[in-house]
């Protein structure tokens, strides 16, 4: 690469710091004025953050896209087994609630879990079988029985954990920490997307929008790696073009350009200098991300035989741990088929033999590389599962239809309290009966480890100043350390 | 602190005020409403201590202005008397600050006619009086020049030709010019060559194609249902009815009449049928397990917010939950006009893939109907199955129908929505259509329906619809609208940098009978958008996004016109206007990597159609347009904020559009028989710019050229590789290693910032 001349650089900083260019969409001068500023905070995000010392640097937040179902994984409950085939009272589930999927079924007989539960660590934390990898550290996790939200369909839901409004058109949670925070990583984005099917290859579509910068500037919006083709699009140079004519043509853009921007004086052709010359390292550094084939063999048969297949969620929580360590602030994994309309006691089981052991390997690859502690990392879907079955009740086979009123999330690492499980929820696991947490108690306390105060971090749109929380939230202080 | 304050009051007004006197409504009440109305303005379920600012009767007479409690807290140290609240998040510039602090001691000037700018109909205004008679164009120009003037500041001289020309075709067909037409425009020396090559642009079919784009982002215009599995919808003959109707200059007032309720008129058809599609462009959620009743009120309510954000720039959704914190509009104004639009023969779900009625069935020979074909149809009545237990379904209308409005027999009860909610309503009172006083008359000639509210829309003396339209206008030309916030007028909108010349322009398009193109005309035809683009340093940094106009508009060309105008000058573009969208190159996997749904790309002269009609999946909207700042269509947008990323830069280097428009417009260099590079790059340059290069420019690129053309014979297995990417085949006469170097010279010029700039 060819020195740019100091003139130049005096001008592109000036312009790079009047546009004040965030995230991607002005990582660049960062590096290009200054090489060791990859490994710092490159750029600033606003200049008011944190409101606090922060517990966390980064978020890894393993979405469970279709609604995993609490009774049959974390919320036990062992004298439900005798209620088998027995209506669930309306007392305790009222009609009005109930999708229209179910709402017309003639019963609504209690369907207790099939699977089998045990208690694991030192804090003793109930556990179903299907997660045997979870349990051995399980006392680096806090288990939040209590969560509840208002949606009853996978969109509106995923919406709200997303965005924290049913109504798409507002900014993702990363996209509202990339805005806040900025980047740590010159030539990585801040916020990543990362997608993977599960075994039944259905399930809920990941729309763009989850990862979108609804109202803030799009440069926030999530970047989503892709399994397939380029894993950033159009990332590599077409066929035939070698990267030394790439590194010439730029060289010659850049000389065109910067005629232009001394005839027009507009900054903003410094700043299209500038992403070019990003978009240049981006060819070298996200090849070498993505390559983990690099890890030593321990490593990767910790995260188990699908940590090599690109786009597999194994693959993507081991991914998501090597852009932890390159400074991006928020990964999101979004993982299909959670969905146990028809056959729970089958379908969970199949989903967590996808996911249970990739996901404890990064809880414990994390921890021995000393990253846990402020790596917050947190599991969780749209919604729960109902106790009473939709369809056929048999001995082996009951569906569980979705249910907004209380379900499981659990948080590990980033200054939150391990081996706890927090709230508590009726006999049926139809409603909370003990420190409920709502979605936008839970986003409150993400920000909150982020060192962010969530009713502080403002955008201003439409004439009014809006937040991820809505004008809701409380940040859940029990679970913190 | 409170000191400190007074000390810096001087110098924190200086650039401000400058002598002039504090204005109420400019320069008090925004400061008002953004720090103080949250708590003591409009809302009265969050009222503190009973203070209404926003009222002027009510404020003076809770006495906090005239006996200095205001100005006390306004300046107090202790936390517990400060305003605003320490603890409140409600931001509170030192400059604003004293901004108020200086208009309570000089004695709270608050005229007895307060009302907003924006809710007082426009008057016209006398054209301004300028020192420089000669510079002036038209009436645009007077009051541009006059504000000049008054800063110290001249225009810039006029574009020079080319540039000019490339602006104008650009901003009015979306498209650059061709090389004819420029030696042609370059050549004709009579006065009024200019105004001749305007109207041949207006004239132009890619006229009505261009204007269309911005209509289409803001009624959210999809392919797609936008929820969940986000199924199929039919509404391209929507689209077709839109180009048609702007490239036949349609008046304003028709348009907009049709789309709100063509259905309704006394002498509809089936076009003025069509035009309502724009209110079904909205969002249709089809996930199983919906309750119905829930999404009816998101319909509804996605109807007000639009007509709010298009027609009177109004956040008219902030009163669906309560009333408007800053504008007077109550919550129960919002649900009167919400009651409008509650009256479609609908359903809450869709009907999984397909049309949801109500719809119409389309004729093969659309758009040229006969004569019965033309008339009005009544759409097939609403059957709803219920399927999956208990899920109601209406039946799902085919490929060849367009969804439309049409009316209940008897209209569905519209109450107040507790917290916007579906399951809260407030039965105390039914609520009746109605529009909200503030905002202008309503003439009981009017049918209390759509109709009438298309009327009241369009009634002159209407003090939003003309001046929100102008503005948005104006926007499009100069990046920022005279008013900053086209998208807000309300109180926390931005005040106009040219109030004047707003309201001349809101005048004069009613004096025009609506005639848009009229409009478009006058803009581009003056003295203003014909100045240079350039601005010195000094310029720049005292007006940055030239809110003065002391320059003529440079701008980044639209997502659509950046893939347009390469596939353009590369001879790639198929130029047929409407029919079905179509569906061109997607990286692979796209849709299939988080949905149940696959991408299945067209084949042949589908793939080079403009941007306009490309498939548009409102989940995963076309990654190359979102890339460059298009509105995702989830619900009605008018101002996108563009970025400059990364992505972007890999987009045009590397996507497979403009790889193989790269290698097409080698092809076209090369094809001139017995030229050498400097001709061909020369031309090309020209083609892709407007301008010929400069000796230097060109002798780099020739150079370049040179480099790739040895490296590609030494390598002619990769000169081949990157030839043949894209599907239309390459002509196999030329030389692979030139061919080679001429597409990344091409890939060079195309990546150029005058490439996707206006000047």
């Amino acid at each position: 690469m060819k020195p740019l001349t100091e003139l130049h650089m005096q001008y592109t900083r000036r312009a790079f710091l009047g546009r004040s260019t965030l995230g991607l969409g002005g990582i660049a001068l960062g590096s290009l004025l200054n090489a060791q500023a990859a490994n710092r905070n490159a750029i600033a995000g606003l200049a008011d953050l944190t409101h606090f010392a922060p517990k966390a640097k980064r978020v890894i937040y393993l979405f469970q896209s279709g609604g995993p179902s609490q009774l049959d994984l974390f919320d036990h409950k062992p004298n439900l087994a005798k209620r088998f085939g027995e209506e669930v009272p309306e007392s305790i589930y009222p009609a009005e609630r109930k999708t229209t999927m179910t709402s017309g079924q003639k019963s609504f007989p209690c369907a207790p879990s099939t699977l089998k539960f045990a208690q694991h660590g030192q804090a003793g934390t109930w556990l179903s079988h299907a997660l045997p990898h979870l349990a051995k550290c399980i006392d680096d996790v806090c288990i939040i029985k209590s969560m509840h939200t208002e949606a009853i369909n996978h969109d509106p839901a995923a919406m709200m954990f997303q965005t924290g409004s049913v109504i798409p058109g507002r900014p993702s949670m990363g996209a509202w920490v990339s805005y806040g925070l900025g980047s740590a990583n010159a030539n990585l984005p801040s916020f990543v997307a990362l997608t993977s099917n599960g075994r039944a290859k259905a399930g809920q579509p990941l729309y763009d929008r989850l990862w979108g910068a609804g109202f803030l500037p799009g440069r926030f919006q999530g970047v989503k790696f892709r399994a397939q083709g380029d894993p950033i699009l159009d990332l590599y140079n077409p066929t035939g073009v070698t990267r030394s004519q790439r590194r010439r043509m730029l060289d010659s853009l850049n000389k065109l350009n910067q005629k232009q921007a001394s005839r027009f004086n507009d900054p903003a052709i410094a700043t299209r200098i500038a992403q070019y010359e990003l978009a240049f390292r981006m060819q070298m550094s996200v090849p070498e991300l993505i390559d983990v084939q690099r890890e030593p063999q321990h490593i990767l048969d910790q995260y188990g035989p699908d940590a090599t297949k690109v786009g597999k969620y194994a693959y993507n929580c081991l991914l998501a741990r090597r852009l932890a360590e390159r400074g991006v602030r928020f990964i999101q994994l979004y993982h299909r088929g959670w969905d146990a309309h028809n056959n729970a006691p089958k379908q969970v089981p199949a989903q967590c033999r996808d996911t249970d052991r990739p996901t404890a390997a990064l809880l414990l690859d994390l921890k021995q590389r000393g990253m846990l502690d402020d790596t917050l990392v947190i599991w969780g879907g749209e919604f729960g599962r109902t106790v009473y079955c939709q369809g056929n009740l048999t001995q082996e086979v009951y569906g569980r239809d979705h249910h907004p009123n209380c379900f499981t999330y659990w948080m590990a690492g980033g200054g939150v309290r391990g081996g706890m499980t927090y709230g508590e929820t009726d006999d049926y696991s139809v409603n909370v009966t003990e420190n409920p947490v709502h979605v936008h108690d839970l986003q409150a306390t993400i920000m909150h480890q982020l060192g962010i105060d969530h009713e502080r971090l403002t955008y201003r749109h439409q004439g009014r100043y809006f937040r991820l929380t809505d004008v809701h939230g409380k940040v859940v202080k029990a679970v913190l350390g | 602190m409170a000191r400190a304050l007074f000390i810096l009051l001087p110098f924190l007004l200086g650039n401000l005020a400058r002598g002039v006197e504090l204005d109420f409504a400019r320069d008090v009440r925004p400061v008002l409403s953004d720090a103080c109305y949250h708590c003591h303005g409009p809302d009265a379920k969050v009222r503190k201590a009973k203070l209404r600012l926003h009222d002027r009767a009510a404020a003076l007479e809770a006495g906090v202005i005239a006996d200095g409690e205001m100005l006390r807290r306004l300046t107090s140290d202790d936390p517990d008397e400060r305003m605003p609240p320490v603890d409140s998040n409600r931001p509170l510039r030192d400059t604003d600050r004293a901004k108020l602090v200086e208009w309570l001691r000089d004695g709270a000037a608050w005229p007895s006619d307060d009302r907003h700018w924006a809710f007082v109909p426009p008057k016209r205004p006398r054209l301004a009086k300028v020192q420089d008679a000669d510079w002036s164009r038209n009436g645009i120009d007077h009051f541009v020049l006059a504000r000049l003037e008054r800063e110290g500041l001249a225009p810039s001289p006029e574009a020079g030709k080319a540039t000019l020309l490339r602006r104008v075709t650009l901003d009015l067909t979306g498209l650059p010019p061709t090389l004819t037409e420029l030696d042609a425009f370059l050549g004709d020396q009579s006065p009024g060559a200019y105004a001749k090559a305007v109207d041949s642009l207006l004239d132009s079919p890619r006229y009505g194609e261009h204007m269309a784009l911005d209509w289409m982002e803001a009624s959210r215009y999809a392919d797609t249902d936008g929820y969940q599995n986000d199924r199929l919808r039919y509404m391209w003959v929507w689209r077709d009815w839109l180009i048609r109707a702007l490239n036949d200059n349609m008046p304003f007032d028709r348009f907009i009449t049709e789309q709100m309720a063509g259905d309704l008129l006394p002498n509809r058809n089936f076009f003025t049928q069509v035009a309502t599609g724009f209110n079904r462009n909205h969002r249709i959620n089809s996930e199983g397990g919906s309750i119905p009743d829930e999404w009816i009120v998101e319909y509804v309510a996605d109807r007000v917010e639009t007509m709010g954000t298009m027609f009177l720039g109004l956040t008219l959704n902030c009163a669906r939950c309560h009333d408007h914190k800053y504008d007077p509009i109550a919550q129960n104004d919002f649900y009167r006009l919400f009651a409008f639009f509650n009256a479609i023969d609908e359903a809450g779900l869709g009907p999984n893939n397909g049309n949801s009625p109500p719809f119409i069935p389309v004729p093969k020979s659309w758009p040229d109907l006969s004569v019965k074909e033309a008339q009005f149809v009544v759409p097939e009545p609403m059957k709803i199955k219920v399927v999956q237990t208990s899920v109601p379904r209406p039946q799902p209308g085919a490929t060849n129908t367009v969804m439309v409005l049409h009316e209940l027999p008897k209209p569905r009860d519209t109450y107040r929505l507790e917290r916007g909610l579906y399951d809260q309503p407030d039965k105390s009172e039914r609520l009746h259509p109605a529009t909200p006083p503030v905002l202008g008359q309503w003439n009981d000639q009017w049918p209390r329906n759509r109709l009438g509210l298309a009327r009241w829309l369009v009634n002159p003396a209407h003090p939003l619809t003309a001046r929100v339209t102008l503005n948005r206008m104006w926007q499009r030309y100069f990046g920022v609208g005279l008013v900053k916030t086209s998208e807000n007028f309300g109180v926390q909108g931005e005040s106009p940098s040219h109030p004047a010349l707003l309201d001349w322009l809101a005048t004069e398009f009613i004096r025009h009978r609506w005639d848009i193109k009229a409009m478009h005309r006058l803009i581009v035809t003056s003295a203003t958008y014909r100045q240079s683009s350039s601005a010195s340093s000094t310029l720049l940094k005292r007006d940055p996004e030239n809110r003065l106009l002391s320059r003529g508009p440079r701008k980044r060309l639209t997502p659509y016109s950046i893939r347009d105008a390469a596939l353009f000058t590369s001879d790639l573009l198929n130029g047929k206007i409407g029919g079905p969208s179509v569906k061109p190159y997607m990286p692979p996997g796209i849709w299939r990597s988080i949905s149940n749904a696959s991408y299945k790309q067209d084949k042949g002269d589908k793939l080079y159609r403009r941007g306009m009609y490309t498939y548009w999946r409102r989940t995963v909207p076309p990654p190359t347009m979102m890339t460059f700042n298009a509105a995702a269509r989830e619900f009605c947008t008018v101002r996108n904020e563009l970025t400059t990323t990364p992505l972007q830069a890999l987009t045009m280097m590397n996507n497979k559009t403009f790889v193989e428009a790269s290698r097409f417009l080698a092809e076209r260099m090369m094809k001139p028989k017995g030229q050498g590079p400097r001709q061909r790059i020369a031309e090309a340059f020209r083609r892709v710019t407007s301008r010929d290069p400069r000796k230097a420019e060109l002798d780099l690129l020739i150079n370049d050229f040179q480099f790739y053309q040895k490296d590609f014979q030494k390598n002619p297995k990769a000169a081949k590789r990157l030839i043949s990417l894209g599907e239309r085949p390459r002509d196999s006469r030329q030389p692979t290693a030139q061919l080679a170097a001429y597409t990344l010279l091409a890939n060079t010029l195309l990546n150029l910032d005058e490439a996707v700039m206006q000047n």
